[in-house]
C-alpha cells in the first residue's frame, strides 16, 4: 500500500491547476477548436456584442473587423462598433467575468452565449499570448476610456491595467477591443471570419459591417435597411419546457410569498384556476411558499404542468427579421436574380416553448457554391460549425429540390436561407452551432422552403422558357441569310431587303411570345415533325 | 416546257415573298411523303399518292432548316433549267453543301437530305426530278434484239456485247424503233443477268433481258412502262426469293410509296412474277441452300402482309409461307442443281406452264 496517495498531495496539484488548463477544458465548449475556428470565434463574441447592445440602445450599427497577421498562426483582431459605450465601472464586468453557470434565468430571444462571450476571447487571447486585451470605450461624453483587461480566473473577475483618460474631443461614442492571439490561422474558407460576417450582414440588414483583411483588402456589407429592429422582449416562461431545475432556480428568486401567486407571475397562461388545477394534481398547497419547494415537490408540479392543458405561448416576444428584410439583405449580398422569403407563422416545439422559422432562396449572381449553399441561423446569429448535425441542413436536404425545378444540386446556384427565433433554441451541444432535431421545427423549415419552393420553380420555368425562346430564336435567324439568298435569286429581289423582313418576322414573333405565355400556337412550336395539314 | 418549270420554281418562292410582305409566318405546302399518304388504286391497279400536305414552316424550328433547304434546291434547279445543264443528284449535293455562316452547321450534311427535298418538289410542283435537269446515277442495262435511238445513235441492244446497253437516269428522248422480241424478263441481280447472256437465254428464248440492279431504278421502271405501253411487251419479274425482291416486283408492278405521286408512268400493273417463290424450295429441292431470315426481314414480311397490293391467296401463301419456315431463297442458289440449270430448265419450264404469282 506505499503507492496510495493521501488528499493533501492530491489537493495540491488541483490547486497549481494553470489558467491554461483550466481555459483547455473549457475551450471546446466556447468554440475554442481549431485554428480556423478559434480565429472567427473570436470575431464572433465581439460583433454578437456589439449587434446586442447596439438593439438594446435602438443605434444603428457600424461594425469594423480588422484582422492583421503579426507572426505565423499570430493574429491581432480589432472590433470597432457605435454602441453606447460601456461606463468605466461596468468594464471589468462585461470584459472580465466568466458568467457560465451563473446565468439570469432571462426567457429572451438573444444572438449568442450571453456572458461568456467577450470575458472567453479575452481568456483565449490571455492563455495563447499571456497579453492582455486593449480597450477603448466612451458612451460619447466628454472623456474615453482607455485600457487593457486580464482575467482573474480564480475570483472570476477582470482586472483593468494601464487604464488613462482621454479627451474625447470628437464626440465619439463606442467600444474599440482588440485581442491577440496564436496558434490561429486566418483563410477565407466557409469557417472564416470573412463568412461569418457575409452571413452577419445578411441576417442583420439593418447593420454596416467593415472587414480588413490581414492583406489590407477592405471590404463593406453595407446595410440594406435603416430600421433598428425592436429589442426582443422577456417573456414569461410558459409552464411547457420547464424542468424541475428551472422551477427551483426561480422559485429562489421571486418576490411571490405562496406558490400561487408565484405560479401566477411568474409564468404566461397560467390563471387563478390553472394554479388550482395543478394544485390539486401535484398534491403541493398553493400556500407553499416558494422558497421551501423541495427537489420533490418541484417534480411534482412540473408534472402536473405536462398533465394540464394551456394556450400557447404569447408570441410578441420573439423578433424575426422579416421576409421583406431577408429578400433586401439576400439581394444587396448576393446580386441574385431571384429571391423568395417566408416568415412562418409562431409555432411550438417539445409542448410549449415558441419558435418562428424564416426562410429564403437566392438564385442566381453571388448564390450557391458549387451547388446548394446553407445558410443558418439561431436568433440572426449565424451557425457555420457542425453543418453535418443540424437539423436544418437535415430538412433543407429532405426537400426535393427537383420538384422546385433545381436540375443539378451539386451545380445550382441556389443560397438556402434559414433563420430559426426562439426563445430557447435547441442546439445539439454546447458548441451550440447546430439544432436539435425537433420534429416541428423540421417540418416548420420544410414547409418554410417548400412555399418558397414553389415560387423558384415557377421563377426557374420561367427562365427556361426564355432561354429555349432565346436560343430557337437564333437558330431560325442563323438559316435567314441563305433562305433570304435564295428566295430573292428565285424571285429577283435584293436578298439584303428579303433577309430583312425574315428576320424581322422571327424576331418579332419571338420576341412577342415572351409577353403572351399562353401562345402555344404557332409561334413556339416545339413539334418534331411536320404537321398535317387540315384537310 | 423549260419555261413552264421555271414559272413553277418561282411561284413557290413568290408565295413566300407574299407571306413575308403580309407578315405572315413564312410557310409551304408540300404533298405528304410515306405510306400514310399512298393508296392503292383498285381500278388501276397502281399505288397513288394521297392527297395529304404537310406544312413547312420556317418559324417552327423543326422545319426550318428543310424550308432554307427547300429554297436552295429550288433556286438550283431554276439555274440549270435556265443554263440548260444538266446535274447528277449528287452533284447538286456538293454544289449546294457548304458550312451556315456563323455556325459548325452544313446546308446540308448528307446527300440523304438533298435528294429528299427533290423529291419533295417533284411532289410540290407536279414535275419530274428529269424536267429539273437533275439525274440519278445510271444503274441498270438491258440485253436483246431491240433498237433504239438515243441523241442521233441508233443501236441494237443485242449487239453491243455481253454487257448490253445501260440505261440512263433520264430515258424521255429515247425512241424505240424495232423489238423482235416476245416478252421482258426483268433480273434482280446482274450477276443473274450475266449468267443468262452467258447461257444464250435471251436470245433462246426471245426476249428481252433487263438487269434491275436491285431495286429498280427511275429509268429502269420508266424504260419498262414505256416498252410494255409502246412496244406491247409483257414484262415478267426474276428476283430472289425474299421480301426485298418480291418488294422489287411490286415496286415494278404498281409503283413505289417513296415514289408513289409518279406510278402512272413508272409501273407496270400486268408485270407478273416467275420467282423465286417459297414453292420453288420445295418443287427444286433446294432446302439445302437455303439462308435463314434476319429479324429486318421478318419485320418486312409482316409489312408485306399487310400492304393492300399483296392482299391475294397466292401471295399472302407466300409470305405466310416465308414467315413459317424462316428462310430465303436466292437467285443464284440455284446454281446449286447446275450453272445452265436456271436457263435451260427453271425459267423456261416455269415461262411456258406460266407458272406466275399475280
Amino acid at each position: 500500500m506505499a503507492d496510495v496517495r493521501n488528499a493533501d498531495e492530491l489537493f495540491k496539484e488541483f490547486k497549481a491547476q494553470s489558467v491554461s488548463e483550466f481555459f483547455k477544458k473549457n475551450a471546446a465548449m466556447l468554440g475554442y477548436t481549431g485554428k480556423i475556428r478559434s480565429l472567427t470565434t473570436i470575431v464572433h463574441e465581439g460583433v454578437t456584442n456589439s449587434l446586442d447592445a447596439c438593439e438594446e440602445a435602438g443605434i444603428l450599427p457600424e461594425i469594423s473587423v480588422w484582422v492583421e497577421e503579426l507572426g505565423t498562426e499570430h493574429y491581432r483582431v480589432t472590433m470597432e462598433d457605435n454602441a453606447s459605450g460601456i461606463p468605466l465601472e461596468y468594464v471589468p464586468q462585461v470584459f472580465g467575468r466568466m458568467l457560465a453557470g451563473s446565468k439570469a434565468h432571462r426567457n429572451i430571444q438573444s444572438r449568442g452565449q450571453q456572458g461568456i462571450g467577450v470575458s472567453g476571447a479575452v481568456m483565449f487571447s490571455q492563455v495563447t499570448t499571456g497579453k492582455p486585451t486593449s480597450f477603448l470605450t466612451s458612451t460619447g461624453d466628454t472623456h474615453i476610456v482607455k485600457g487593457r483587461v486580464q482575467l482573474d480566473v480564480k475570483r472570476n473577475l477582470g482586472e483593468i491595467v494601464d487604464k488613462e483618460k482621454l479627451h474625447n474631443t470628437s464626440g465619439w461614442r463606442g467600444t474599440v477591443i482588440a485581442h491577440e492571439a496564436k496558434g490561429v490561422l486566418y483563410n477565407k474558407s466557409r469557417y472564416s471570419p470573412y463568412n461569418y460576417l457575409r452571413m452577419t450582414s445578411i441576417a442583420n440588414p439593418h447593420a454596416r459591417i467593415t472587414f480588413i483583411e490581414p492583406d489590407g483588402t477592405r471590404i463593406l456589407f453595407e446595410r440594406s435597411t435603416t430600421l433598428v429592429p425592436k429589442p426582443p422582449k422577456a417573456i414569461k416562461p410558459h409552464p411547457y419546457g420547464i424542468t424541475p431545475d428551472d422551477l427551483l432556480t426561480m422559485a429562489s428568486n421571486t418576490d411571490a410569498k405562496k406558490l400561487g401567486a408565484f405560479l401566477e407571475k411568474e409564468f404566461v397562461r397560467i390563471s387563478s384556476a390553472k394554479a388550482e388545477e395543478i394544485a390539486s394534481l401535484s398534491g403541493v398547497s398553493l400556500a407553499q411558499q416558494p422558497a421551501r419547494l423541495s427537489w420533490d415537490d418541484a417534480e411534482r408540479v412540473v408534472n402536473a404542468f405536462k398533465a394540464t392543458k394551456f394556450f400557447a405561448p404569447p408570441t410578441e416576444g420573439l423578433r424575426p427579421i422579416g421576409g421583406e428584410e431577408i429578400a433586401k439583405s439576400l439581394t444587396s449580398t448576393l446580386s441574385p436574380e431571384f429571391t423568395q422569403t417566408i416568415t412562418r407563422a409562431p409555432q411550438t416545439f417539445r409542448g410549449g416553448i415558441l419558435f418562428v422559422v424564416e426562410a429564403g432562396l437566392a438564385y442566381g449572381g453571388k448564390a450557391g457554391k458549387g451547388g446548394i449553399e446553407i445558410i443558418r441561423y439561431a436568433n440572426r446569429a449565424p451557425l457555420i460549425f457542425d453543418q453535418g448535425g443540424c437539423a436544418i441542413t437535415e430538412a433543407v436536404k429532405s426537400v426535393d429540390w427537383k420538384r422546385y425545378g433545381v436540375r443539378d444540386v451539386e451545380k445550382v446556384p441556389l443560397t438556402v436561407f434559414v433563420n430559426i427565433v426562439s426563445t430557447h433554441v435547441p442546439y445539439t451541444s454546447a458548441g451550440k452551432q447546430a439544432l436539435a432535431m425537433e420534429e416541428e421545427i423540421h417540418a416548420e423549415v420544410r414547409y418554410a422552403l417548400m412555399d418558397c419552393g414553389r415560387a423558384l420553380s415557377r421563377f426557374l420555368a420561367g427562365k427556361r422558357k426564355l432561354y429555349e425562346r432565346r436560343s430557337k430564336m437564333n437558330t431560325l435567324l442563323k438559316y435567314v441569310p441563305e433562305t433570304a439568298a435564295a428566295i430573292a435569286a428565285l424571285t429577283g429581289q435584293d436578298a439584303a431587303g428579303v433577309a430583312d423582313r425574315l428576320s424581322r418576322i422571327v424576331s418579332e414573333r419571338y420576341e412577342l411570345v415572351d409577353e403572351d405565355e399562353g401562345d402555344e400556337g404557332e409561334a413556339a412550336p416545339t413539334d418534331t415533325e411536320e404537321d398535317t395539314d387540315e384537310q | 416546257m423549260s419555261n413552264e418549270i421555271n414559272a413553277k420554281l418561282v411561284e413557290l418562292a413568290q408565295a413566300v415573298l407574299a407571306q413575308l410582305e403580309e407578315e405572315r409566318p413564312p410557310a409551304i405546302h408540300i404533298p405528304q411523303r410515306g405510306l400514310s399518304n399512298v393508296f392503292f388504286d383498285d381500278g388501276e391497279r397502281i399505288l397513288r399518292l394521297g392527297d395529304k400536305t404537310s406544312k413547312r414552316s420556317f418559324l417552327n424550328i423543326a422545319h426550318t432548316k428543310k424550308f432554307m433547304q427547300t429554297m436552295l434546291v429550288a433556286e438550283y434547279a431554276k439555274r440549270l433549267v435556265a443554263d440548260d445543264k444538266h446535274a447528277g443528284i449528287r452533284e447538286l449535293y456538293y454544289a449546294l453543301k457548304h458550312s451556315i455562316a456563323k455556325s459548325k452547321e452544313n446546308t446540308f450534311e448528307d446527300q440523304n437530305e438533298s435528294n429528299i427535298i427533290i423529291e419533295d418538289l417533284e411532289r410540290t410542283l407536279d414535275v419530274l426530278r428529269e424536267q429539273l435537269n437533275l439525274t440519278a446515277d445510271r444503274r441498270g442495262f438491258i440485253y436483246g434484239d431491240i433498237e433504239i435511238r438515243d441523241s442521233g445513235d441508233r443501236f441494237n441492244a443485242s449487239k453491243l456485247g455481253r454487257g448490253g446497253w445501260a440505261v440512263p437516269g433520264n430515258i424521255e428522248d429515247i425512241t424505240f424503233k424495232k423489238a423482235n422480241v416476245d416478252y421482258i424478263l426483268a433480273v434482280e441481280t446482274a450477276a443473274m443477268s450475266d449468267r443468262l447472256i452467258e447461257e444464250k437465254f435471251p436470245v433462246q428464248n426471245n426476249c428481252l433481258l433487263v438487269a434491275c440492279q436491285g431495286q429498280a431504278p427511275r429509268g429502269i421502271r420508266r424504260l419498262l412502262s414505256r416498252l410494255h405501253v409502246e412496244m406491247n411487251l409483257p414484262v415478267v419479274v426474276f428476283t430472289d426469293g425474299d421480301p426485298y425482291g418480291w418488294y422489287i416486283y411490286s415496286t415494278i408492278k404498281q409503283g413505289s410509296i417513296n415514289l408513289a405521286y409518279l406510278s402512272n408512268t413508272l409501273s407496270v400493273p400486268e408485270a407478273q412474277f416467275v420467282g423465286m417463290t417459297m414453292d420453288d424450295i420445295e418443287t427444286y429441292e433446294l432446302g439445302g441452300v437455303t439462308e435463314k431470315l434476319k429479324d429486318l426481314d421478318k419485320k418486312r414480311i409482316e409489312e408485306e402482309l399487310k400492304y393492300p397490293w399483296f392482299q391475294n391467296r397466292k401471295w399472302q401463301k407466300q409470305l405466310n409461307k416465308c414467315k413459317k419456315m424462316g428462310v430465303r431463297i436466292e437467285q443464284q442458289a440455284l446454281a446449286n442443281k447446275s450453272l445452265e440449270f436456271v436457263a435451260k430448265e427453271y425459267l423456261p419450264e416455269k415461262i411456258e406452264s406460266k407458272n406466275f404469282l399475280p
